[in-house]
Formats: structure tokens, C-alpha cells, sequence
């Protein structure tokens, strides 16, 4: 069990690793652009705006059972041979301390079909695993659509996994209220 | 500043806005258009500052969506200090006497266990810095408490699946060592198969790399060793140097695997290998190293309202007849050369069911260890190290960063000496 040499090799791993790989840009997230490409690939995607009514607030509100800061919803509409394929929507939310902007992005039918974040301000140990943002994949808005039912929590990034489930829930409950008025 | 900047661009749109409405009498389906035109801009420069930093990222079409060229320097990635902390109240009540009937002569104590606050930095998108301080039992007056720096390290962030990290490491072993926030856990102790064997909060200075790969996840670090000299029949917790002047003639490879292909689900193995640093009087032959490997594995477990966990580790300690002979320990005050342990542990959130974002998780955990599972020839082992502890109790979470514990302790050990405890306590994470 002699171990006395071996961090000579890891501390040369180390000095190499920070010093040949200086130009490149730590890539953990795509940008907007880049996610609605993934997203709806051959697609146009074009932004647009809507103003909730209070009314329509106040659906958001009962559908997610959570809080709606804004009334004013910015989306983009992705549009494959003339046919809506679907819609994105950007939520920007606290974790901890900092806040994080997820993509979602939701089916024509109004299912969740992925989530991709754009920014994480909090330490990057607080972030899931992709197996776990994959438990929203065709996901409607249901009761079910809640941590400790069909979401399961993350250990040690439980406030992560909270603040997602609920963006998840207002922004499909958003889709819903806006999808009566425009698809 | 820079939001001072956008407000200004906006109340300019604001202005321009009401400006373009007083000339819309004369054309008024042209007004209509140019309204829409600029309420788009608007909206999409609100939307911007909504995101911050995510902001920086749009990068849209500008004949789509007619965004300005200028997207201004507010939109740039944001950088600078994050503070986050938690903290720990405890209070114990001790059985008046032991499971063998004698007296236990062990009073009743409430003590701030634990402050700590966190400071990070983000220099860049590749540099950052995190660290933990800590304060412990309230106070370093009197010998009480002690203040450390639990963790303190840089990061290289290169990609998602390698990256480099440099200072004072919070080893990567079991469940706890590295998440040992009061909400992360059920009763109002941590495991004491993860304090006592692993042992957890373990921190060494070194350096080392980690990275997802898809499912599984890796570390794999190098750290000064441990000193030997603080071992006892109880264990290797008082051979933590905390980083302090450590021996640095003796070092120790840690490696943790993790699975997370099943969400809800984390399993993994850790492994640290490495050899102990001991002082020995010089006329026994001076210092010496004491190789010692210790594995764990560990699983954790959240299905619905229901967690399960467990948490198996095995250490093997070399040249502990010498060590003990150097340290004049004798009889069953040996170390112990091999050392075991295993919990389970089980809860269920009775408020999962509901729309309610509080938790109430009753639970039980079941542990065994043994800090002289085998002893060299010539010593002899102490039935108190094999330890059988039972642990029911509660934890409430009124909102997930505080939680409201209360448990009581069967203490089993092999002697007979074991004293129950009840606790009760307090914690929060910011």
C-alpha cells in the first residue's frame, strides 16, 4: 500500500489540465439560441408576447397552486411547415440565494417534452443529474406532477429540485391558459 | 449600474412610446403597428433583465425579432460573492442510568452545535472559490467550541466531465461527509457510522479531479494523510488534521464512483487508500507510516414520500502492533487494525400525498459498527467499540431550509455501558 509517489502523477495531471486548457470556455450551458435549435430542429422559432388578464392570472395560479410574477409571458412559438410544433418558455427563478433560468419546452398538445437550463448561479453541486430532469419528459399538468409523487427529490439539492418542479407546473399551466387563445 | 442603465433605455422606450401614441391620431393603423412594434422591444428588454445572466445567451435574429444591437453590458454574465450558511441547535437528555443499571452520571446539554457560513466566489466562468467556516458549540471560551475551515477550494471548471479542484477537500465518502447540512439528514445526529468511520466532517488539504460521465459520476482525489497518532480503540476521528500542518510525507488516493441512471436513485462505491503519518519517540525508531484503506458504499434512496438509505464501510489498518507498541497502548487499548460498520436507515414523509410543501418524516434507522472488529496478537478488544444504536424519531420540515427534529437513542454497547439518549433540535440552511 506504499502511496508515497503516486501524487507526483496527479499533481502533474492537475498543473497540465490547468495550464494547456486555459482557452477553452467551461461549456455547462447552452444559450437560448442553441436550445431552441436542439429543441425544435428545421424549425423557425419566433418570439412573442402575451399579457395575462388578472383573470388569467388567477387560472395560473389554481392550476400550479404556486405564484406567477408576472403577467407579461414571453414565448417562442416554433412553427415546422407552417404548423405550430410547439412553445418554449424561459423561467427565471430563486434557488437558494441566486437565481437559475430553465427552458422548457412544451409540446403542441401542451406536455412537457424537456428542460434546459440556460444559468445556474448557485454552486454547481446543487444541480440534478440529467437522469432526473428526464422525470418531466411527457409530462402533463397533473397532481402528479409534484415532488414525492412523480418527481422524486434530490438529495442535496432538494431547494433545486422544489423550485423546478414548481416553474415546471407554472409554466405548463401558463401554456394551458394561453393555449385556448392562440393554437 | 447597469441596471440603472436599463431602466434608462426603458423609461427612453416608455417616453418614445407615449410620444408615438400622441402622433397616432393621424395615422391610426400605422400607430397600431408601431405600438405592437415597440411593445415587442419592450417586452423583450424586460425579459432580458428577468433572466440575467441567462440573458446573455439571446442571441435572436434581428430582423425576427427586431431586437436592438445593442443588448448593453447589463445583460453580461454576472460574477462576484455568494454567501449561503446553515446551523444547529441541540439539546440531549441522558437516561439517568446505563443499560447495566450503573449510574451514567451524564447531565443534560443544549448547546449550539454548529454555525457555519459559507462564502464563495465566482472570479470567472472557468475560476471559482468555495469555502465553509464554521463555528462549533457557540464559543471557543473555555475550550468549548472551536472555529475551522470545514472546506476551502478552488475550481477549474473545464467541462461537465473533467474538471480540476485544489485546497482544503471535503473527502468524497459515504452520504454525509459532503452533505452534512441539517435538512439533508433524519434525527437530530448524524450516523454514527459516518462520524465514526468515515468520519465525517473529514476534510484534507490536496487536490484532485471530478466530472460527470452521463450516469455515473466520479471524483478522485489526492490528500495529505491522516496522523496516526490521534488513533484510538474508539476509532480514527481524532487522526483528522483539519488541514492544520499537516504531515505531507504521507499521502492518500480517494476515489468515489456514483450511479444516478435511475432518478431518484444514488449508489456508489468510495475507496480511500493511502498511509497515515504517526510520531513515534525516537527511541522506538521515530516516525513511521500506517497504511490504511478504508471502502464504503452507499445508497440512497427517494421514492414518493419514502427515503431509504445505507451505508456499509470496511478499514484496514497496517503495522498497528508497532504503532501501538511506539504509543504505549496496551491490552485493549489497541487500535483497531480492522474496523466495520453498516447502517440503514428509513422514512416517510406523511405530507407527500398533499398539495402541502412541508414534510413530516418519521423514521427509523438501525446501525452496527466496530472500531476493533480485530486487533493484533497480543492485544485484546474492548466489548464498548461494538456499538448496536437504534434511533427512532422525526424530522418536520415547515419549509424546506428549516426542519424541526426530535429522536430518541437506544445506545446497545457490547459492555453493557451503552446510555440512551432523547434529542431534540433545530436547523436551517440559507
Amino acid at each position: 500500500m506504499s502511496f508515497s509517489s503516486r501524487p507526483v502523477f496527479g499533481l502533474v495531471a492537475l498543473a497540465v489540465s490547468w495550464l494547456t486548457v486555459t482557452d477553452v470556455q467551461a461549456k455547462f450551458f447552452v444559450s437560448l439560441e442553441e436550445a431552441l435549435k436542439l429543441a425544435f430542429p428545421g424549425c423557425t422559432t419566433a418570439a412573442e408576447t402575451r399579457y395575462l388578464t388578472d383573470a388569467q392570472v388567477a387560472k395560473v395560479r389554481e392550476l400550479s397552486n404556486g405564484e406567477i410574477s408576472s403577467a407579461m409571458v414571453v414565448r417562442y412559438r416554433a412553427t415546422c411547415k407552417e404548423k405550430t410544433a410547439g412553445f418554449a418558455y424561459t423561467d427565471t427563478h430563486r434557488v437558494r440565494t441566486h437565481p437559475e433560468t430553465l427552458l422548457f419546452i412544451v409540446g403542441s398538445s401542451g406536455i412537457l417534452k424537456k428542460i434546459e437550463m440556460l444559468s445556474f448561479d448557485e454552486p454547481q453541486d446543487y444541480i440534478p443529474k440529467s437522469e432526473w430532469y428526464n422525470q418531466f419528459k411527457d409530462q402533463p399538468l397533473s397532481n402528479e406532477l409534484e415532488l414525492k409523487r412523480k418527481i422524486p427529490p434530490v438529495t442535496g439539492a432538494s431547494l433545486t429540485a422544489r423550485a423546478t418542479t414548481q416553474a415546471a407546473r407554472r409554466v405548463l399551466a401558463i401554456d394551458q391558459v394561453l393555449g385556448k387563445e392562440t393554437r | 449600474m447597469n441596471k440603472l442603465c436599463v431602466m434608462a433605455s426603458l423609461a427612453l422606450g416608455v417616453s418614445t412610446f407615449t410620444i408615438t401614441t400622441s402622433q397616432a391620431v393621424e395615422s391610426p393603423a400605422s400607430s397600431v403597428e408601431e405600438l405592437k412594434r415597440q411593445m415587442d422591444i419592450l417586452s423583450n428588454e424586460v425579459q432580458k433583465l428577468k433572466m440575467g445572466e441567462a440573458g446573455a445567451g439571446v442571441r435572436a435574429d434581428h430582423s425576427q425579432y427586431g431586437f436592438g444591437p445593442a443588448a448593453s453590458k447589463v445583460y453580461r454574465i454576472e460574477h462576484g460573492v455568494s454567501l449561503g450558511g446553515y446551523g444547529e441547535f441541540l439539546y440531549q437528555h441522558f437516561a439517568n442510568s446505563k443499560h447495566d443499571g450503573t449510574t451514567s452520571g451524564i447531565s443534560d446539554q443544549i448547546t449550539m452545535m454548529r454555525a457555519v457560513l459559507y462564502t464563495g466566489y465566482k472570479f470567472d466562468e472557468n475560476w471559482l472559490l468555495n469555502t465553509e467556516l464554521e463555528v462549533e458549540n457557540g464559543t471557543t471560551e473555555n475550550n468549548k467550541g472551536s472555529v475551522s475551515i470545514e472546506f476551502a477550494y478552488l475550481d477549474r471548471l473545464i467541462s461537465p466531465a473533467f474538471n480540476a479542484r485544489l485546497g482544503l477537500l471535503l473527502l468524497p465518502m459515504g452520504l454525509i461527509n459532503e452533505l452534512h447540512e441539517p435538512t439533508v439528514y433524519l434525527g437530530t445526529q448524524r450516523p454514527d457510522v459516518e462520524t465514526v468511520l468515515i468520519p465525517a466532517t473529514w476534510a484534507d488539504d490536496g487536490f484532485g479531479f471530478f466530472g460527470d460521465l452521463g450516469q455515473v459520476s466520479y471524483k478522485q482525489y489526492f490528500v495529505a494523510g491522516l496522523d496516526a497518532s490521534g488513533f484510538t480503540d474508539a476509532g480514527i476521528r481524532e487522526g483528522r488534521t483539519g488541514g492544520a500542518k499537516t504531515d505531507a510525507s504521507h499521502w492518500a488516493s480517494v476515489t468515489r464512483l456514483d450511479y444516478t441512471g435511475i432518478a431518484g436513485l444514488l449508489t456508489g462505491v468510495s475507496a480511500y487508500i493511502g498511509n497515515a503519518s504517526a510520531e513515534k519517540p525516537a527511541a522506538k525508531g521515530g516516525g513511521m507510516k500506517v497504511p490504511i484503506g478504508i471502502y464504503d458504499f452507499h445508497v440512497d434512496w427517494h421514492h414518493r414520500g419514502l427515503q431509504l438509505r445505507t451505508v456499509g464501510v470496511y478499514s484496514t489498518l497496517g503495522k498497528i502492533g508497532d504503532l501501538n507498541n511506539g504509543r504505549n497502548l496496551v491490552g485493549s487499548q489497541s487500535v483497531g487494525d480492522s474496523q466495520r460498520g453498516i447502517y440503514f436507515e428509513g422514512g416517510y414523509d406523511v405530507l407527500a400525498g398533499g398539495t402541502s410543501t412541508q414534510a413530516l418524516i418519521p423514521f427509523l434507522r438501525w446501525e452496527y459498527y466496530d472500531t476493533q472488529a480485530s486487533v493484533p496478537q497480543g492485544f485484546v478488544r474492548n466489548d464498548a467499540n461494538l456499538v448496536r444504536l437504534l434511533t427512532a424519531g422525526v424530522n418536520y420540515k415547515p419549509i424546506d431550509q428549516i426542519v424541526l427534529k426530535a429522536d430518541f437513542r437506544d445506545y446497545f454497547l457490547g459492555d453493557g455501558t451503552g446510555v440512551n439518549q432523547i434529542g431534540v433540535a433545530a436547523g436551517y440552511v440559507f
